[in-house]
């Protein structure tokens, strides 16, 4: 559920009392319409809370933890788990690590993570909404969530597969795995790893941590997911293509 | 307003309705693109040209005013509508609906109606030109017990194409289509469940005669439509390009 309008104008008083809404939608980037739509409706997304948090110099973390719906962020944030680190590792990037071990033959370098990989592509990535909840799943998860939170199973799954999940869900379903809140704040794109507190390192660490096996079997698992995204992708645009053909 | 002054609005903005998207599908046509579907929406204009009183007079009139007009739009009616079927299964890539269209018992269908269409007209006093045959029915004799059973089998072989092609459009319209494409569905998914609707309407007491007008004008409006925005949708995709599935579009 999105921040109540009373309380974020509250807590915008409290943190820039003399900014006019003009400088705020100017410093933060955020269009003033949509702001404008957010106060009248009484609901303010997130994202415009971590905007104006980001644009005051403010960690959005601690000001998300100043409303009532996320109060427990205020705690001190508990890591992320290895799996949670790995998962926020781009598909690409993961090739990229199989090939960087291999030998020099297949232009690796045959070592785990020379200095001349490029480095990580920060967090999200296409599919960082599914592949966190993957990591942290444990078969019953997604029930666990739908039950406390009152969201019909596969709505939340049209969710992850969109690669999207509310920041409300987020906490929700690390609160429901006893992970930590800051992983699915990341994976959905509402803070970065920095403003999470995650160490500069911390998925290349996880990622060199992985035997190559572990490696190469989640390379393979997300190159079949894409594989088959790609799929349904090409066979619906053939779909269209055929109805264009057709009926255009 | 009275139910005369609605029916005029329904036929007038059916007609205007088929005519501007006959006119925006023209350019495409002279170019050569799918000319199949400007000559249905070529036939569906003519269609509600002929359903609107002043033109039906008009030419009824002319081919000696004893409603013979009424009976070429049946067929016309089933010529577009023939029209409609083989190309939208096709384009659906529903085989099912085109074997049900183009086979046998599509071919039965159409030889049916067409047969009751012209058996009942030429058993009824159609003498004095009255658009929609109307004014037909109060002739008493038999055509107040024809009359029906003519509206109904012109709106049977509709209905049988509309039932066929159904499942394609709804399932087409619950895709993950390109929202355009799935809102030209969705259109044309109405038009055909007014079609089907169209049968037992003909048999609806005369009290409801508008909302029977109704469900008539919203079956053309509905395929018209759909098949408008189905020609959209191909001109949106066109200009943006952005429908392909690439590595960039997963990967960024």
């Amino acid at each position: 559920m999105p921040l109540p309008a009373k309380a974020f104008q509250l807590w915008l008083h409290r943190v820039a009392p003399s900014a006019s809404t003009a400088d705020l939608c100017r410093i933060s980037g955020i269009k003033r319409t949509t702001f404008a739509q957010q106060l009248v409706r009484g609901k303010v997304a997130e994202t415009t809370l971590v905007s104006i948090s980001r644009a005051l110099g403010l960690s959005p973390l601690a000001e998300l933890a100043s409303f009532d719906h996320y109060v427990e962020l205020a705690a001190p944030p508990q890591p992320p788990t290895p799996a949670e680190l790995v998962s926020q590792v781009a598909t690409m990037d993961l090739l990229r690590a199989v090939i960087s071990r291999s030998s020099p033959a297949y232009g690796g370098y045959g070592d785990q993570g020379s200095s001349m990989t490029p480095a990580l592509s920060p967090a999200p990535h296409a599919t960082s909404v599914r592949n966190w909840v993957d990591a942290i799943d444990d078969g019953e998860l997604r029930h666990r969530v739908s039950a406390a939170t009152g969201v019909a199973p596969q709505n939340y799954s049209a969710q992850l597969t969109a690669n999207r999940l509310s920041p409300e869900l987020a906490v929700a379903t690390a609160r429901a795995a006893g992970v930590g809140f800051t992983g699915g704040l990341v994976a959905t794109g509402l803070i970065t790893e920095a403003e999470a507190g995650w160490t500069p390192g911390a998925k290349q660490a996880a990622l060199d941590a992985l035997s190559d096996g572990e490696l190469s079997s989640l390379a393979g698992e997300r190159l079949q997911a894409l594989g088959k995204s790609l799929r349904r992708h090409e066979q619906e645009q053939a779909q269209t293509e055929k109805i264009w053909e057709n009926l255009g | 307003m009275g139910e005369p002054g609605m029916i005029a609005i329904l036929q007038w903005g059916t007609l205007v309705t088929c005519t501007v998207v006959l006119l925006l599908r023209v350019p495409d046509a002279i170019r050569g693109r799918n000319r199949a579907v400007f000559w249905i929406l070529a036939l569906a204009t003519l269609c509600s040209l002929l359903s609107v009183t002043g033109p039906y007079e008009a030419i009824d009139g002319a081919l000696g005013g004893w409603n013979l007009t009424h009976l070429l739009l049946r067929f016309l009616v089933f010529a577009a509508v023939l029209l409609v079927g083989l190309r939208v299964a096709t384009g659906l890539e529903d085989e099912r609906g085109y074997r049900f269209i183009a086979g046998p018992a599509g071919r039965w269908a159409l030889a049916l109606s067409a047969v009751v269409v012209a058996g009942t007209f030429f058993l009824m006093d159609t003498r004095g030109s009255s658009s929609g045959l109307l004014g037909i029915a109060d002739k008493g004799g038999p055509n107040a017990a024809l009359a029906p059973f003519y509206a109904a089998a012109g709106r049977t072989y509709p209905a049988f194409v509309s039932l066929a092609l159904l499942p394609a459009l709804l399932a087409t319209a619950r895709s993950q289509l390109p929202r355009l494409v799935r809102a030209g569905a969705l259109l044309t998914c109405l038009g055909a469940l007014a079609t089907a609707f169209t049968v037992p309407a003909s048999f609806a007491p005369e009290d409801w005669f508008l909302a029977q007008q109704t469900v008539n004008y919203l079956a053309v409006v509905g395929y018209v439509l759909g098949l408008g925005l189905f020609w959209a949708s191909g001109l949106v995709a066109k200009k943006s390009g952005n429908t392909r599935a690439t590595f960039r579009k997963n990967e960024t």
